[in-house]
C-alpha cells in the first residue's frame, strides 16, 4: 500500500501543479460568487439558484479536471518513458494504476470540497442559513467522480488520450441518462433491445449520484439511497480498476 | 572449524553422508542473473510483421563482476534489459534474477536500474524524486532522506536538490538517474548508457562510483557505446549482434591474443635507416627526441631487432601493443559481417 500511496502523492502533486488546476478553481470561484448576480432574478427563489449552480458548477468543473487531465496522465509517462524507471522497482502494475487512480481521484476530490465549503460559505453569508444538505449531494459526486475517474484510467491503460477524453465523456454523458436507455430499449426490436440492455448494464448509472434535485428544496440524502450509491460506486469503480490492470499488466513498454 | 565440530556432534550417524543446508548453499550459490535462451519478437503494430530483437541470447552475471553489454544499435542490447527488468516479458527462454522471474516484484527489491537518457517527472524536485523511489523500494523516511542527502552530494548536486527536474540539464538529469539507482543500496545495478551526457569530469566520477560499488559486491550490467571505458571497467563483456551473442569473455581474454603491432623505442636512428625501415613495409616515427619503431609481427620484430643491433643502434624498449576493445568490436562486427554476406 506505500508504494500505491506513493504513486497517488506524486499524481496529486503533478496533477495540482498543473496551472489548469488554478485556473479550474479560480473559475469554480468565479462561478459560485457570481451566482449571486442571478439570484435576484428568481423571484426569492435565490437561495436555490445559487445551490442549484454552485453544485452543478463544482461537479462539471471537477469532471472536467478527471477526464481532461486524467486522459494524458499515462500516455504522458509512456511517452517520456519517466514510467519504465517506476516499474523498474519494486511495484506491481496494478499497485501503479491504483496509484494514479487515487491521485487523480483525490486531487478532483478536493476541487470539489472546496469549491463546496465555498459554497456553504456564500449561502450562509448571504441567506444566514446554512445549507448542511449539500454535503450528501456532495458525497454522491465523490463516489461519481470516482467512477468517472476509473473510467478514465480504464480508456487510458490502452489507447490515446484523445480516444480516452472521448470515450470518458461519452459513458459520463450516456451514464446519466441510462435509465432513458433502458426506457428506448423496451421500444426497439429484440436485437437492438439486447444491445442496449448491454450498453445499459456496462455503463455506470450516474444519475444516482445526482441528488441536486433534492438538497435545493432543503431534503436531505437518504441514508439508504447513500448506501445503495457508494456500494453501487464501490464495485463499478474496482470492475474497472481489474479490466484496466488486466489490460496494464499484459502492456509491453518497447 | 569448531562450528563444524559441534554441528557432527549433533547430527545422528545416519545424516553422516548429507550436507547441512548452509553447506549446500556456499557450495552452489545461485547466480545473479542467469538468461537462458532468451527470444524476444515484437510485431510490427500497422503490419503484424514479427521481428526478432533478441534470438536466443543466454548468459550468467556472477556476483560483483562488471559485465558490458556491447554491440551496435539494434543489436538487442536494450530489449534484453527490458526483459530483464521486467518491463517485457520473453517470447521463449527464461531469466532468473537470484532464482527469481523479473516479473515477481521482490526480484527487483535490490535491484538499481539508469534507463538510457533518463528522463524523470520534471513537476519534482531532485529531493522529492528521490523521496519517491526511496517509498517504492520501501525505505523508512528518516533513511530515505539521509540517503538522497549523501547521495545528491556524492555526485555534485547538493546544492540543486530541491531545484525543479525540469531546470536540470542532461549532465545534472543523468547524475539524478544514477543517484535514484544507488538509492536502494542495489546488489544489481543494470545502467543502460551511463556515461551518455556527462562530461569528462562526471564520467571519471560515475566511473570511481561503479568502482566503489563493485568493491561493495555489487553486481553491475552496462550498456556502452563508449568502449574506452567500457574496457577499462568491465570484468566480462558479451558482444551482441542482430540480437545474439557474438562473443562473451573476459575483457583480458577478448583481447590477449590480440597483438595488434611491436614497438620499438629508440635513442636516436639516422634518417636513412628511417628510410630503409620504411621501404620494409615498418613504421618509424619520431617522437620528441626518441624514435619509435611500429612493426606487424612477432617475426617481422625478430629480423628488425637483429638489424638494428647489427648497426650499433641502442634499444630502449621493445612493447607489444595489444587490441584495444573498441579494435576487436570493429573486428568482431566485421567477421560476423564478411561471414553471413
Amino acid at each position: 500500500m506505500t508504494r500505491t500511496l506513493a504513486i497517488a502523492q506524486n499524481t496529486l502533486r503533478e496533477v495540482a501543479r498543473e496551472r489548469v488546476v488554478l485556473v479550474l478553481a479560480l473559475f469554480g470561484l468565479m462561478l459560485l460568487m457570481g451566482s449571486q448576480v442571478l439570484s435576484p432574478l428568481a423571484l426569492g427563489e435565490g437561495r436555490k439558484v445559487v445551490i442549484d449552480f454552485g453544485l452543478a458548477g463544482s461537479s462539471f468543473l471537477a469532471t472536467i479536471l478527471c477526464v481532461f487531465l486524467g486522459s494524458s496522465l499515462l500516455h504522458k509517462e509512456l511517452e517520456r518513458r519517466t514510467v519504465y524507471a517506476v516499474l523498474a522497482k519494486p511495484i506491481r502494475r496494478e499497485e501503479f494504476l491504483l496509484g494514479k487512480f487515487l491521485g487523480l481521484w483525490v486531487t478532483a476530490a478536493m476541487l470539489l470540497g472546496g469549491m463546496a465549503v465555498i459554497l456553504l460559505a456564500v449561502v450562509t453569508v448571504a441567506y444566514h442559513d446554512t445549507p448542511w444538505q449539500i454535503l450528501g449531494a456532495v458525497g454522491l459526486n465523490l463516489v461519481e467522480l470516482g467512477i468517472v475517474t476509473a473510467v478514465v484510467v480504464f480508456f487510458s491503460s490502452f489507447t490515446t488520450p484523445a480516444l480516452t477524453a472521448f470515450f470518458a465523456v461519452a459513458a459520463t454523458v450516456a451514464g446519466h441518462f441510462a435509465e432513458d436507455l433502458r426506457y428506448f430499449a423496451s421500444q426497439g426490436t429484440p436485437g437492438i433491445r439486447a444491445m442496449v440492455e448491454a450498453a445499459y448494464w456496462m455503463l455506470p448509472h450516474l444519475d444516482l449520484f445526482n441528488a441536486r434535485g433534492l438538497v435545493v428544496h432543503g431534503a436531505s440524502v437518504g441514508v439508504e439511497r447513500l448506501l445503495y450509491a457508494f456500494s453501487y460506486g464501490l464495485l463499478y469503480v474496482i470492475g474497472m480498476l481489474i479490466l484496466a490492470g488486466t489490460i496494464f499488466r499484459r502492456r509491453e513498454f518497447r | 572449524m569448531s562450528q563444524e565440530r559441534d554441528e557432527s556432534r549433533r547430527r545422528p550417524s545416519w545424516m553422516a553422508g548429507i550436507k547441512p543446508r548452509h553447506a549446500l548453499a556456499e557450495v552452489d550459490p545461485l547466480p545473479l542473473l542467469k538468461l537462458d535462451a532468451v527470444v524476444k519478437t515484437y510485431r510490427d503494430p500497422m503490419t503484424l510483421k514479427p521481428f526478432t530483437a533478441v534470438d536466443g541470447v543466454s548468459l550468467t552475471l556472477e556476483r560483483g563482476e562488471i559485465f558490458g553489454l556491447l554491440g551496435p544499435n539494434g543489436a538487442g542490447k536494450t530489449s534484453t534489459i527490458k526483459m530483464i527488468l521486467g518491463l517485457t516479458r520473453p517470447s521463449r527462454g527464461t531469466i532468473l534474477i537470484e532464482g527469481r522471474d523479473p516479473w515477481d516484484p521482490d526480484a527487483r527489491r535490490k535491484l538499481g536500474y539508469l534507463p538510457e537518457n533518463p528522463c524523470f517527472y520534471d513537476h519534482l524536485s531532485a529531493v522529492e524524486y528521490l523521496d519517491l523511489v526511496g517509498s517504492l523500494f520501501g525505505i523508512r523516511a528518516e533513511t530515505r532522506r539521509a540517503r538522497s542527502q549523501a547521495l545528491l552530494q556524492r555526485l555534485g548536486l547538493g546544492a540543486h536538490a530541491r531545484k525543479p527536474l525540469r531546470k536540470f540539464s542532461k549532465g545534472m538529469t543523468q547524475r539524478v538517474g544514477v543517484a535514484q539507482a544507488l538509492l536502494n543500496e542495489p546488489n544489481f545495478l543494470v545502467l543502460d548508457e551511463p556515461m551518455s551526457g556527462l562530461d569528462p569530469i562526471g564520467r571519471s566520477e560515475v566511473k570511481q562510483i561503479l568502482r566503489e560499488e563493485r568493491e561493495r559486491g555489487t553486481t553491475i550490467l552496462m550498456s556502452s557505446h563508449v568502449l574506452a571505458e567500457t574496457e577499462s571497467l568491465c570484468d566480462r563483456v558479451a558482444i551482441l549482434h542482430g540480437g545474439r551473442v557474438l562473443e562473451v569473455g573476459s575483457v583480458k581474454g577478448l583481447l590477449s591474443s590480440g597483438v595488434v603491432e611491436w614497438e620499438i623505442g629508440l635513442e636516436s636512428l639516422t634518417p636513412d635507416r628511417a628510410l630503409a625501415l620504411r621501404a620494409q613495409g615498418h613504421r618509424a616515427d619520431s617522437v620528441g627526441t626518441r624514435w619509435v619503431v611500429r612493426v606487424g609481427s612477432e617475426s617481422a620484430l625478430q629480423s628488425v631487432l637483429g638489424e638494428l643491433v647489427r648497426a650499433g643502434i641502442k634499444i630502449g624498449s621493445v612493447e607489444p601493443r595489444r587490441e584495444s576493445l573498441e579494435e576487436h568490436f570493429v573486428r568482431a562486427l566485421g567477421a560476423r559481417r564478411e561471414g553471413s554476406l
